[in-house]
């Protein structure tokens, strides 16, 4: 056990990160020690780079096994907003001062620079050459492993001054190449790119407030505002979105962020608002302004070009458009699974042959599944087929009477069998008596479907066909029921109900 | 003078009692014309109940639906909207896409929409009721829950009535509430006639429907009807038990058609 952390009482007797916990206790035998909670603080840690991201649109998470680390920001283009770079730094230094934290921090050209500036000469901002400034830093201000800066430290190279200049050649073979890759990235020589937590948006509209807010209702009522805005840039640019994001930056450092998405390009603004409206219906109690919003972004991404349209006195409506934006407002409120189309699937099994595909993600259709008119085809298909008592006179003719969920039904007529056969040429063609439900099925339905386990050895045997007929009983009912299997020597095959004529 | 006072005030009244009740007074609700062709070709704008005693009805309840729907759908308004609850899926069976051909409907056509509470199924109806493009609105919902009361169904009839679209709610059980629906029906399987030429195959499906509430202009209230290849058909109940019945008609194909007249 190690310490990864100590505060100013600790240190000042004389504790350090990294030390053993025996000897911490050894040197200070009342040491108070917790146990790291990883995943508690990475979650708040990146809250935590959310938020900041009300600074500067690019904000990192150079983050440590400890599940907290350094945040990044990029502030080119940025800093005059804040009055300049030095005043920007005091207030985000001075926020979070406020609100108790220790905090360091600082200004310089490249990722590497500022990050050695920030640890070993916090309150740095640096706008010249990097080289002369570091070469008093200590050199695990590179950012090195640990067995590196304790090589370096053997052989007397205690400054980054003392390695910069010497030969390189030797410098990757002694210390690692990574020594020559940190150098060169703190210095400006080589490239280094940070990935922001939250990807990068184009097009954008905030609104910052002086009081902090808090109704959903106020929130919902600014979001209708920016949707205007950004409605506005986007017709400036022939453009359109489909999805928008609402980013709530909540007093206590916390990012909320909504997500909706339109079935196709749109950038009008009521319809834009309708959508987040429908979105906060559903996560009602999810809501939780905390102290306050303070700022609210609405941003724009996957843009595609819409060109403008004149909007006739006699335009007749377009059916097209407004069904899109019927379900992209169901599908806003109840989620995307709840709004299904049957795409068909060149498949013979019946329950393969279809899936239920979110009207938003639709994928092409496949010409060569279309369904083949001639074969009778049920108007109701249960998704799990339920197993039956069945009469038959004799083996292989049609059935006569079968009992279902507990009532017994005599038939009249019937027509049949249409045999269907395991697809042998697919991977996965083993056909089972008791199918599983389709994949956009189960989502939906997870509810009741979860219960369930998915896989009853008894039933999910291969079979080699099911033979399907269509029976009329004597109230005029029809069914579609099939034989799992063969009348093979003594054991008796089992029967399905699956579908309902009309 | 106080007699024709009086008439004046029963008239006024009677008018407004009929704009409160929005009786489907089917001559007065549009021009010929508008009026969708048809057997049971109902005008738009309509809620109308489906009722079936039990469950095992509900595929005859959503093929006799779908054939009522099928007038409706125009080029502007070319959408029908399933709703079920999801958790039904299994007790009702989900509407099958390649069945749909049968009764004369491009699957593509069919939105389904399943929601976890019937709360949320209503919210997403009555927002389709009020898009401009979907001509009808299937609503399959068992049991008679308590919150479908007369207010839901009044409200649905108002918005429907104000936007041109349809409303089909198929219902299941021996109870009717109260409800401001237009039109009840009531729905049963018929035993069906037999293949022309297959006598022991079950032939087009035959439908008992009976209207229980409204009236439709030139109809009785009592209808036995096959669904054939060109739509509902009227069949006399004297007919209807008999076996001897006429083969239908089929198309030629048209290769054979071809064929047909080089011989003659």
């Amino acid at each position: 056990m190690q310490l990864v952390a100590v505060d100013a009482v600790a240190a000042q007797r004389g504790l350090f990160a990294g030390q053993s916990y025996s000897d911490a206790k050894a040197l200070v035998p009342d040491v108070f020690a917790k146990a790291i909670d990883t995943a508690m603080l990475g979650a708040r840690f990146a809250d935590f780079c959310d938020w900041h991201s009300n600074a500067s649109p690019l904000v990192a998470c150079l983050g440590g096994e400890e599940g907290y680390g350094d945040l990044m920001a990029d502030i080119t283009g940025v800093a005059h907003l804040f009055g300049g770079e030095q005043a920007m730094l005091d207030r985000l230094t001075g926020r979070l001062r406020a609100m108790g934290f220790a905090v360091a921090g600082a200004i310089a050209g490249t990722v590497g620079s500022a990050w050695a500036l920030s640890h070993f000469r916090p309150g740095t901002v640096l706008d010249s050459d990097p080289a002369p400034a570091l070469a008093d830093l200590p050199v695990a201000a590179l950012r090195l492993e640990e067995s590196q800066v304790w090589a370096l430290m053997q052989m007397g190279l205690k400054r980054i001054g003392q390695v910069e200049g010497r030969d390189r050649k030797s410098l990757a073979a002694r210390f690692g190449q990574g020594l020559v890759r940190r150098l060169d990235q703190a210095m400006g020589r080589a490239e280094e790119t940070i990935v922001p937590r939250l990807p990068a948006v184009e097009h954008y509209a905030e609104r910052r407030f002086a009081e902090p807010i808090g109704l959903i209702d106020d929130v919902l009522m600014c979001a209708r505002d920016l949707a205007i805005q950004v409605g506005l840039r986007l017709t400036a640019l022939e453009m359109g979105a489909q999805t928008f994001h609402l980013f709530l930056y909540r007093v206590d450092h916390k990012v909320m962020v909504l997500s909706v998405n339109a079935g196709r390009a749109t950038r009008d603004a009521g319809h834009i608002a309708r959508l987040f409206e429908n979105r906060a219906e559903r996560l009602s109690g999810e809501y939780d302004a905390g102290f306050g919003v303070d700022m609210i972004r609405l941003a724009a991404s996957s843009v595609s070009p819409v060109s403008l349209s004149q909007i006739g006195a006699f335009e007749a409506a377009d059916s097209a458009t407004e069904l899109t934006e019927l379900y992209d407002r169901i599908a806003s409120r109840l989620g995307p699974l709840a709004v299904t189309r049957s795409r068909f699937v060149n498949s013979h099994i019946p329950e393969k042959a279809v899936v239920l595909e979110p009207v938003l993600a639709r994928k092409p259709d496949d010409p060569a599944a279309m369904p083949d008119p001639a074969r009778p085809r049920p108007l109701r298909l249960l998704p799990r087929p339920e197993p039956i008592e069945v009469v038959a006179e004799v083996p292989d003719a049609p059935p006569l009477r079968m009992r279902w969920r507990g009532v017994g039904y005599r038939f009249t007529k019937a027509s049949g069998p249409e045999r269907i056969g395991r697809e042998w040429w697919t991977p996965d063609f083993a056909l089972v008596a008791e199918p599983a439900v389709p994949a956009a099925e189960t989502a939906v339905s997870n509810r009741d479907e979860e219960e369930k386990p998915d896989d009853l050895p008894s039933v999910r045997t291969p079979i080699a066909a099911r033979d399907y007929y269509i029976a009329e009983d004597e109230a005029g009912r029809r069914f579609w029921l099939f034989r799992a299997g063969l009348y093979e020597g003594s054991n008796l095959p089992r029967w399905y109900l699956h579908g309902l004529f009309a | 003078m106080n007699r024709a006072l009086k008439q004046e005030h029963l008239l006024r009244l009677r008018t407004q009692i009929a704009a409160i009740e929005r009786r489907p007074v089917l001559t007065d609700t549009g021009p010929v014309a508008e009026r969708p062709v048809g057997l049971f070709a109902t005008p738009a704008g309509f809620v109308q109940e489906l009722y079936a005693d039990e469950v095992r009805n509900g595929a005859a309840l959503l093929g006799f639906a779908l054939g009522l729907a099928r007038p409706l759908l125009t080029r502007q308004r070319p959408a029908l909207v399933f709703f079920q609850l999801g958790h039904e899926s299994q007790e009702t069976g989900l509407p099958y896409g390649p069945g749909l051909g049968a009764l004369g409907f491009d699957p593509e056509n069919l939105v389904l929409v399943r929601t976890t509470t019937l709360a949320e199924l209503l919210w997403a109806l009555e927002e389709a009721i009020c898009c401009k493009a979907v001509a009808v609105a299937i609503a399959d919902v068992g049991g008679s829950p308590k919150l479908l009361d007369f207010t839901i169904s009044r409200r649905l009839s108002l918005r429907a009535q104000a936007s041109g679209a349809t409303v089909l709610q198929l219902r299941y059980g021996l109870l009717r509430e109260a409800s401001a629906a237009h039109l009840r029906w009531h729905l049963a399987p018929a035993p069906s006639a037999p293949m022309p030429f297959d006598p022991r195959a079950p032939g087009p499906p035959r439908y008992l429907a009976s209207l229980e509430k409204g009236r439709l202009a030139g109809f009785g209230t009592r209808f036995i009807i096959d669904w054939t290849d060109h739509g509902f058909q009227h069949i006399e109940p004297e007919r209807a038990g008999t076996d001897g019945r006429a083969a239908l008609s089929q198309p030629l194909p048209a290769g054979l058609g071809h064929r047909l007249s080089q011989a003659g």
